[in-house]
């Protein structure tokens, strides 16, 4: 395509720039609902899965639908998502915190055309364009991050993970038949980009393998410095190298029996990649919660030392996913969040109902603070 | 990924973004490169301070210097660095200064 100039001259680059503006504000996309009685909600309360109302004080109402979207999205997608806004909402729409898509009418005869054209919306392959659910105790939006889509240092995908696993649990998004909400989140390696830490059930990409060392390259394109500092474990020390061509050049060593595959030494130094394809796979994790509901906020914990990455669809993983879910909707009690229902019931019956393997992999031993995580009582269930 | 430029009879190995792949390989034609790119009219004493103190202290630490360290060492506040290098200390004086490029999540 041609090239078409949106007035940016490259000559003068700093001329009639524009910067530090910062985002528009919130306020200019209110509703009018929104905006009248804003900071004078009274009450709000759940219809059905995926519709809400909220009453002001005044006595007006505003219900909200929420569906799920894919987070990544093209143009045209969004281009659907104004129009029903136009149609339905006056243009105006929001995205929530684990990006679905939140519609507001003001009024109750609203609901049901908006309800009606969302719901028969769908892709060509069959997939709904438009889900409505992600309320009350049930499973909303999976927040993940950008996998082999985009980034340089991912163990596993996460459009293609997140959307197996959103298959498997639907009924669940569509539905409260939960002790409580269930967050699923997903993060394609331990940066954990997102959520992961803190999720009832959390995907998190994983590699086995140490890094391979490109030692022609590794002193011209990396500091050497940060990639030593880099490494949690101090597996990687400042190393002189003898080339095949007899040059010695400065570069690094890395004791592999230290190595835990992290990655951290890559994301400094692009001389040191280490994905892999039988390697890399996927850890699960569960019990964690940012709330501070009954109980304090956790971390989650490990569960599943390693499953393969069985592109497209993961069976394994959405089954052992599945499988935990199943087992905190039968086991757990009315508000006991996942990690409450472990710490209740003992993670080694836990480790039993879900029919998981506990293996040494789930034992911490990084540093001091792994002593803390052992059992240091005579209390425990056979 | 590599590429090479030709300059005024040298030649330079540069990635996709632009930085030199050999620090080794810098040169005064290296600075006129940049220059165009970055959209720097000319340079003045004060970019080559900024240059001098990079290039110093990257072969005696082997890394940059983080930005409060170049600031302090160059008497800049780092609004005056924007100024002189409009892409910023990362993207426009180290790549001016042929340090690697900057790593991690940038």
């Amino acid at each position: 395509m041609a090239f078409i100039s949106s007035g940016y001259d490259p000559e003068k680059p700093m001329e009639g720039r524009i910067t530090d503006i910062g985002p528009k504000h919130y306020d200019q996309f209110y509703p009018e609902v929104i905006k009248k009685n804003k900071g004078k909600w009274s009450h709000h309360e759940i219809l059905e899965p995926g519709v809400l109302v909220h009453v002001a004080e005044s006595g007006d109402e505003v219900f909200t639908v929420r569906c799920g979207g894919a987070r990544l999205m093209s143009a045209t997608h969004i281009q659907e998502i104004c129009d029903i806004a136009d149609k339905h909402c006056d243009g105006k729409l929001r995205f929530t915190t684990r990006n679905n898509i939140e519609f507001m009418v003001d009024s109750k005869d609203k609901v049901d055309a908006l309800k009606a054209d969302l719901s028969q919306r769908k892709f060509p392959g069959g997939s709904y364009k438009f889900p409505i659910g992600g309320t009350g105790a049930g499973i909303s939006n999976i927040v993940h991050t950008q996998g082999w889509i985009h980034c340089h240092t991912p163990a596993t995908d996460a459009s293609g993970t997140v959307k197996a696993t959103m298959d498997e649990v639907f009924s669940d998004f569509q539905d409260h038949r939960l002790p409580a909400k269930l967050k699923i989140s997903m993060a394609c390696c331990l940066n954990m980009c997102g959520a992961v830490h803190c999720s009832d059930i959390a995907i998190l990409g994983y590699h086995r393998k140490p890094p391979i060392l490109d030692h022609e390259y590794l002193d011209k394109v990396c500091e050497v410095p940060l990639a030593v500092a880099s490494c949690p474990t101090a597996a990687i020390k400042p190393a002189k190298v003898e080339l095949a061509n007899g040059e010695t050049v400065n570069s690094v060593a890395v004791r592999d029996e230290r190595c835990m595959y992290c990655g951290n030494c890559y994301t400094m130094c692009p001389s040191m990649p280490l994905s892999d394809k039988e390697g890399d796979g996927i850890v699960l994790m569960a019990g964690g919660k940012v709330s501070n509901r009954i109980s304090a906020p956790k971390f989650s914990k490990v569960v599943v030392a390693f499953l393969p990455n069985e592109t497209p669809r993961w069976p394994s993983m959405t089954n052992a996913i599945n499988k935990m879910i199943e087992e905190y909707a039968k086991g757990a009690r009315k508000y006991e969040r996942f990690g409450d229902w472990t710490d209740r019931i003992g993670w080694e019956r836990f480790f039993d109902v879900c029919e998981l393997d506990f293996t040494h992999h789930l034992i911490d031993d990084f540093r001091d603070a792994a002593y803390q995580s052992w059992r240091q009582t005579t209390q425990f269930k056979f | 990924m590599a590429e090479t430029i030709e300059y005024n009879g040298k030649s330079f190995d540069v990635d996709e973004d632009g930085f030199l792949l050999d620090f080794t390989q810098f040169t005064e034609e290296w600075l006129e490169i940049v220059m165009k790119e970055e959209g720097i009219a000319e340079l003045n004493e004060e970019h080559k301070l900024v240059i001098d103190v990079l290039q110093d202290y990257y072969r005696k630490n082997g890394i940059a210097p983080m930005v409060r360290v170049l600031s302090k060492l160059t008497k800049f506040k780092l609004k005056h660095i924007y100024e002189l290098f409009p892409s910023g200390p990362g993207k426009g004086a180290c790549k001016m200064a042929g340090l690697p490029k900057p790593t991690g999540c940038v």
